[in-house]
């Protein structure tokens, strides 16, 4: 082939998209469809877990809320599906030749996500509008919605494998059978660790966004009832919202080391070469994130829980604990320094900086900083109870002592990576991350049987959180989002000039990758694009059972009016008996 | 509800703002890809020209380099390939590259014994794609490696450019 057919070739393996250019164009949709997968994909497995809770609980208001997100699905759902279908046809039009190359690969996955997307479809109307009618068949209805759950997991891993494939793509044998060959393409290198990183950073997506539009709803209440109920709804998203992202970090931990093991460049590229400040600004939103989290648990201990002031005085150990965390996962390895620098502090690496930038100290704040969460909310679960066991105080000595050496062994280890070689130490993380899911395991077991059957010294006061509280669920919402879209670019962009790593490269004009500050605007503008239309759905997903304000204060301003007169018409009545009593001891008197 | 949205939702756009600033501040340039590297048959005049431009597609379009290493090394997935040049011949060589099934043990742990699959892509295939020249470059080049190059600049096909990295066009 000649240089100039080489360039027509070129010219006819990619289309110029007007205005925006094909590579942004693909990177919006692509991450939009993302997030609303995350939604979709998410938002059911929360809704599950609610109505499970609901049935075993006997606690209407689980069933409730499932419903409430239930709901939402529908549009979601479409939306889903139609940025899929843009991303599709988007990719087809601008990407025509990497596109075929992925079919030859990947076609046969392609009739089994078609026939998953059915089955979803089918289980996800069944599950929705089969609510009232399943309504005292909770296990057939639980079932369905299992299996919507499961589906839309399948669906979710078919998909990741198209896209890991393109990180770490796999050789496949030639005598292999059409689906052998598709199997080892799909079970890559970083499929895995990816499937299991996405399921739970959806279900955190799907926590927090219900958590934010309780925090919303909350704040737009009218009446008290309103309050109290969106209180609880921020309260159990923000409570699934946290539980699915304790061991987010140990996923994430997981693939990346498998980008390594796959292909050291790439990891380097990733941790240590032009996306290595990426990862200080989400250092940055998780260290908000758990800020944010634990804040939330305080406000609650103070505001909502009565009997927590026992509680309050160990807050501020909490808070620096965790400012000092963030503030060690925020510092980078080497510094972006002129050379007059660099010679000033013996090198691109601060003398003291440079040590506490290591991933060994990383791994050893990001540990603690899971571990004071889960502190927070182990007061926050007991603040308004008194445990009755008999083994109770002996129950939390063990607790405090399984925690200090926890941290205790979490610390050392971190110390210790210091003095052994790179692949000692990479093994130190693990240890590291199975001490603490053991502590987590060990505590929450212990809580849960010196809880049975304790009693309640106050009450919790749904409804009486601060305003700021509830911008504190929106803002950790919008900081979920945004790390999605900030890690989705940085997954993408490791793969540098390659469609498919190292076996198809990127020729197009947009094959370079953009700098981090450029790259933040793409980022932002999704997450901006993403929570209007997730704002709209709530919206579009509120107006059949909205009864108009003006109604509601009507039947507030009745009720009030109501009560009052009832309560005159009480105190006529207790004046009316009193004077009879008055009258009735004269007359005694009298006799 | 339409105060408390817009209030919450300037809320969320400082947030995001001050992420843009904070990253915005972050000093980085753009990465950009590595030039990519056109040699022409008509230029290659002897057995280290075929040699010289098979290395190169070696650690480019041919991507050999993504499993093998020429030492020893644990971090590589398949086999070393220093001193590759004498224990193979030029044919054995060619057929690793065009049809790697041809010669694989099997695997007797099964009864009875089945042929293993290759992990060794078939590099005259997509998406790798290597043209009857490039695959003889690269045989040129293993034969380096050990061996004596037998491969000669009369056996390329054809007078045109080849290109040494992969263009997506070429698939």
């Amino acid at each position: 082939m000649s240089v100039e057919q080489q360039v027509v070739a070129i010219a006819a393996a990619y289309r110029e998209f007007p205005l925006l250019g094909s590579r942004n164009m693909i990177w919006v949709t692509a991450q939009l469809h993302l997030l609303f997968a995350g939604f979709v994909l998410g938002v059911p497995i929360f809704a599950w877990i609610c109505e499970l809770v609901g049935v075993i609980t006997k606690d209407l208001r689980f069933d409730w809320l499932a419903r409430e997100f239930t709901k939402l699905l529908i549009a979601a759902f479409g939306t889903t599906a139609t940025f899929g279908g843009v991303l599709l046809f988007l990719l087809v039009a601008l990407y025509p030749t990497f596109f075929n190359v992925l079919t030859e690969i990947f076609y046969p996955t392609y009739f089994l996500y078609a026939g998953l997307f059915f089955a979803e479809t089918t289980a996800l109307y069944l599950y929705w509008y089969g609510w009232d009618a399943m309504a005292h068949r909770k296990g057939l209805h639980l079932t369905i919605g299992f299996l919507l759950n499961l589906t839309g997991t399948l669906l979710m891993m078919i998909a990741n494998s198209w896209a890991t494939f393109q990180m770490s793509p796999v050789f496949v044998s030639e005598s292999a059978g059409v689906w052998r060959k598709a199997w080892q393409v799909v079970n890559n290198f970083t499929w895995m660790p990816l499937n299991i990183h996405r399921l739970l950073a959806n279900v955190v997506l799907g926590g927090f966004i219900c958590a934010a539009y309780a925090g919303f709803r909350y704040l737009a209440g009218i009446t008290a009832t309103d309050r109290e109920r969106y209180d609880w709804m921020g309260h159990v998203g923000n409570f699934v919202g946290i539980f699915a992202m304790l061991p987010l970090p140990f996923a994430g931990y997981w693939l990346t080391r498998e980008i390594y093991m796959y292909n050291q460049q790439m990891g380097i590229t990733l941790m240590g070469g032009f996306l290595s400040w990426l990862f200080i600004l989400q250092a940055i939103l998780i260290g908000v994130l758990f800020l944010g989290v634990n804040y939330y648990l305080w406000l609650g201990l103070a505001y909502r829980t009565q009997g927590a002031e026992r509680y309050r005085k160990f807050i501020l150990a909490m808070l620096v604990t965790l400012a000092v965390c963030i503030g060690v996962w925020m510092i980078p390895h080497s510094l972006v320094a002129s050379m007059e620098e660099a010679v000033k502090m013996g090198g691109t690496h601060h003398p003291l900086l440079g040590v506490l930038g290591l991933m060994s100290a990383k791994m050893t704040a990001a540990n603690i900083m899971i571990l004071v969460t889960f502190i927070s909310f182990l007061l926050y679960w007991r603040a308004n109870r008194e445990e009755t066991a008999r083994w109770a105080t002996a129950g939390r000595i063990a607790q405090v002592v399984i925690f200090a050496a926890a941290i205790a062994y979490v610390i050392w280890l971190g110390v210790y990576g210091y003095f052994v070689p790179v692949i000692v130490r990479i093994g130190f993380s693990v240890n590291q991350v199975l001490a603490v899911l053991a502590t987590l395991a060990v505590v929450t077991v212990m809580t849960t049987l010196m809880l049975r059957n304790a009693t309640l010294v106050g009450t919790m006061q749904w409804g009486r959180m601060p305003a700021r509280s509830q911008y504190v669920l929106i803002l950790m919402a919008a900081d979920v989002i945004l790390l999605m879209s900030m890690m989705g670019y940085a997954r993408s962009a490791s793969r540098t000039h390659w469609h498919i790593y190292g076996m198809m490269r990127d020729s197009s004009p947009d094959a370079f990758s953009p700098s981090l500050g450029d790259a933040s605007l793409v980022i932002v503008a999704c997450s901006v694009i993403f929570c209007l239309i997730v704002s709209f759905i709530f919206w579009v997903a509120s107006l059949p059972g909205r009864a108009p304000v003006r109604a509601i204060l009507a039947a507030q301003e009745a009720a009030g009016r109501e009560a009052e007169e009832k309560v005159a018409a009480q105190h006529k009545t207790v004046g009316k008996i009193a004077a009879q009593l008055e009258a009735a001891k004269d007359a005694e008197v009298s006799t | 509800m339409r105060n408390t949205f817009l209030k919450a939702f300037m809320v969320v756009l400082l947030f995001f703002g001050a992420f843009a600033v904070v990253a915005k501040s972050i000093p980085s340039t753009p990465s950009l890809p590595p030039e990519e590297t056109l040699f022409e048959v008509a230029a290659i005049k002897t057995k280290q020209d075929i040699a010289m431009a098979g290395q190169k597609i070696f650690f480019g379009k041919g991507q050999c380099a993504l499993c093998h290493s020429i030492e020893p090394s644990a971090s590589y997935r398949c086999p070393p390939l220093r001193g590759i040049g004498a224990k193979l011949t030029r044919d054995a060589l060619y057929e690793s590259l065009t049809k790697p099934e041809a010669f694989i043990y099997l695997d007797y742990s099964s009864d009875p014994p089945k042929p293993f699959s290759a992990r060794m892509p078939q590099v005259t295939k997509p998406p790798i794609g290597l043209t009857e020249n490039e695959s003889l470059a690269v045989v040129a080049f293993l034969q380096t490696l050990g061996g004596e190059i037998t491969v000669d600049p009369s056996e390329l096909t054809s007078p045109t450019p080849v290109a040494a990295s992969q263009r997506a066009g070429d698939n």
